[in-house]
């Protein structure tokens, strides 16, 4: 998988690129807009992560000059404008996904993988978590043909560990991922222990539920062989 | 007529009608004083010429004829009167000789004249003839000129009358002409203006000049305001950039750094509460940010919400919480309510920050209810816990930034309520809040009823 960062910071883009390497993918960076305009006509990319906020060069007229030229890369719009209309401009012209900064590396990966799953069919949209099937098309965790009642949120949770699999996820990471877009007072609290909680209970009552790790005072992670 | 200060304000047309009616009456009652007056002068100037000239006519009569030339009755007096007692002589004999002999005198004097009370100029002198002294008078009478000044008079009053109902009628027809351009600038270029971007700084048709001007100027402010809203926005937006983006790569770094193997547990520790850290920060940035774009008209109102829905959607996000502090909740609506034109997202983070505080501060047990009243104007939802409460002399200030009244709770960064506030002001939403400390508190919105 190729993946292309247009990012002018940096610091920014190093830690993407370290991530995502040690992820699987290959990276190229470019810095300013000049350079990734050259970058995506001459090369062949699966993803391409756009800062918009481009010193040189504006990231919207890139990405529709990107797409209107056929490339087929996914374009991911990162921004940190905080502008609300950057992000209905950035889907209208094409962009599969949008991030505002400052967003998780894991969230980032999470929303790349979504991308391949759509892009690639409905062909591989079951994960199997040990003795467990998770259906993400119909956001259904079955065990033996058994649907497992889960609310909204230990889905996401159960399906964000189950992408970031043998990986500790912060209590930080899940909650900013299931309350992320919310803005709101009470957030940085232990609800998250609360919904673990409540999804072993549900999946134990199938099958062991084990593999739901706590690593004391950091989070959680989902080991899988 | 609103009241304003202690006195009410009259319409500048009304104003304009009555200075002029005062203005034209205080001349035209003026006139109408002064003119009898200086008739009067003239005319006793004339009618005193005339007198002085008979008397003259009179003595000479008197010197070439003598005294007999005119018939004296017994009693050596003579009176003559035209048959309207207009004019009239009279020489009468004297008994003693008066102080100023010789000297004519004039009087307005009234005279009893065959039954009838005359009132009369009269110029008299004294004579002597044939060693007896006698006094002659020679009137004219006054009614025909008191006749006069009254009509005048009267005629002054009804052209003051006429002149002030014509004067004020014009006057506030006029005035309503020469304000038009003045009530079409209010209106279009304050009243109907919601934001600066929507202003049209079209000018207002007028040949006033104090109206140009007055247009001219309120389209400076105007540009003025939209200028600074212009660089407000641009500097949410850099501002933005230059904050969100260090925290971007700290975030990351740090993100980086924990999955790194062989890092010993103590740092990780410290790697995780710096995450928890530096998440903090993010959120009190995005609030403010928030906050910022709100008020700065950055959001579309354009979407409809059914706020029953929308409440039942929000205690389905916060079940959990819900069911973990064992809090009772009870929803009542006598009807379903559709507001709009709104933002969805913001009335949904709005309901959501409301909820959140009360499930914050209500203690294991507890309850909460929202209801929701139909009434004429307005569908007034009123949200209710039995929490902690807030003491009233905290109650003015928990709408303000970064006011935190429970410092025991390390995690709320006080920005859930002044974001409350902001929605519900953007959109035009009454907001009101009661508390009994250790009771509860209850927030209560009112969203208008369209059309009212």
């Amino acid at each position: 998988m190729n993946v292309l960062i247009v990012e002018d910071e940096r610091q920014l883009s190093h830690e993407i690129e370290i991530f995502l390497t040690k992820q699987g993918y290959h990276c190229d960076v470019a810095f300013t807009g000049k350079s990734a305009s050259e970058k995506v006509f001459v090369n062949s990319y699966d993803f391409v992560l756009m800062d918009i906020g481009l010193p040189d060069y504006n990231g919207f007229q890139l990405l529709k000059e990107a797409k209107e030229a056929g490339r087929d890369a996914a374009f991911i719009v990162l921004t940190a404008r905080g502008s609300i209309d950057d992000k209905i401009t950035g889907l209208d012209l094409g962009a599969d996904d949008y991030l505002a900064k400052p967003f998780s590396l894991l969230e980032l990966h999470a929303r790349m993988q979504a991308i391949l799953r759509r892009k690639h069919g409905l062909k591989n949209n079951t994960i199997q978590i040990h003795d467990f099937v998770m259906d993400i098309q119909n956001r259904t965790v079955s065990f033996d043909k058994n649907v497992i009642n889960l609310t909204k949120k230990e889905f996401d949770i159960l399906h964000y560990m189950a992408l970031h699999k043998n990986r500790v996820i912060t209590r930080v990471q899940l909650t900013e991922h299931i309350w992320g877009d919310v803005l709101e007072e009470d957030y940085e609290s232990n609800y998250i222990d609360v919904h673990i909680k409540n999804l072993r209970k549900k999946l134990a009552a199938f099958a062991n539920s084990d593999f739901i790790e706590t690593v004391r005072g950091i989070g959680y992670r989902l080991n899988m062989p | 007529m609103r009241l304003s200060g202690t006195f009410f304000p009259l319409k500048l047309q009304v104003k304009l009608a009555l200075y002029n009616a005062i203005s034209k009456a205080l001349i035209i009652g003026a006139f109408g004083a002064i003119i009898p007056v200086i008739i009067q002068g003239i005319v006793y100037d004339h009618i005193d010429k005339r007198l002085s000239a008979r008397l003259e006519k009179m003595m000479r009569m008197v010197q070439i004829g003598g005294l007999n030339e005119i018939s004296l009755d017994q009693d050596c007096s003579f009176d003559s009167y035209n048959v309207f007692k207009e004019e009239y002589v009279s020489i009468s004999p004297l008994s003693g000789l008066p102080g100023d002999f010789g000297k004519r005198t004039i009087e307005n004097t009234e005279r009893l004249i065959e039954n009838d009370i005359v009132k009369h100029r009269v110029l008299s002198q004294a004579f002597l003839y044939d060693n007896q002294l006698y006094e002659i008078e020679i009137g004219e009478g006054l009614s025909t000129i008191d006749q006069l000044n009254d009509t005048i008079r009267q005629f002054t009053i009804r052209i003051l009358l006429a002149v002030i109902l014509l004067s004020i009628f014009i006057d506030l027809g006029f005035a309503r002409i020469l304000l038009l351009p003045f009530n079409r600038i209010v209106n279009k270029k304050l009243k109907d203006v919601q934001h600066p971007s929507t202003f049209d700084a079209t000018p207002v048709k007028t040949s006033t000049y104090e109206f140009a001007h007055l247009d001219r100027s309120i389209n400076e402010m105007m540009h003025k305001i939209k200028e600074t809203f212009q660089i407000e926005r641009e500097f949410i937006t850099n501002v933005s950039h230059e904050l969100l983006t260090p925290i971007s790569i700290l975030q990351n770094r740090i993100e980086n750094i924990i999955n790194e193997p062989g890092i010993s547990n103590e740092i990780l520790n410290r790697l995780v509460d710096s995450q928890k850290t530096l998440s903090r920060l993010t959120r009190i940035v995005k609030a403010l940010l928030y906050i910022s774009k709100i008020e700065n008209d950055q959001y579309l109102k354009s979407e409809e919400v059914s706020l029953q829905n929308l409440c039942t959607e929000v205690l389905e996000e916060m079940a959990e919480r819900i069911e973990e502090k064992s809090i009772r909740i009870s929803s009542e609506f006598d009807s379903d309510f559709i507001y709009g034109p709104c933002n969805r997202s913001l009335i949904h983070t709005l309901v959501l920050n409301i909820v959140s505080n009360a499930i914050k501060y209500t203690k294991m047990n507890g309850e909460i209810k929202i209801t929701g009243r139909s009434a004429d104007t307005n569908f007034h939802l009123t949200i209710s816990d039995t929490g902690v409460g807030i003491p009233s002399e905290h109650l003015p200030f928990i709408f303000d930034r970064f006011k935190r009244f429970h410092p025991e709770d390390g995690m709320s960064y006080g920005l859930g309520l002044p974001i409350v506030k902001s929605i519900a002001t953007f959109h035009k939403l009454e907001l009101k809040v009661d508390s009994q400390p250790d009771k509860g508190t209850n927030f209560h919105l009112f969203f208008p009823i369209q059309g009212n």
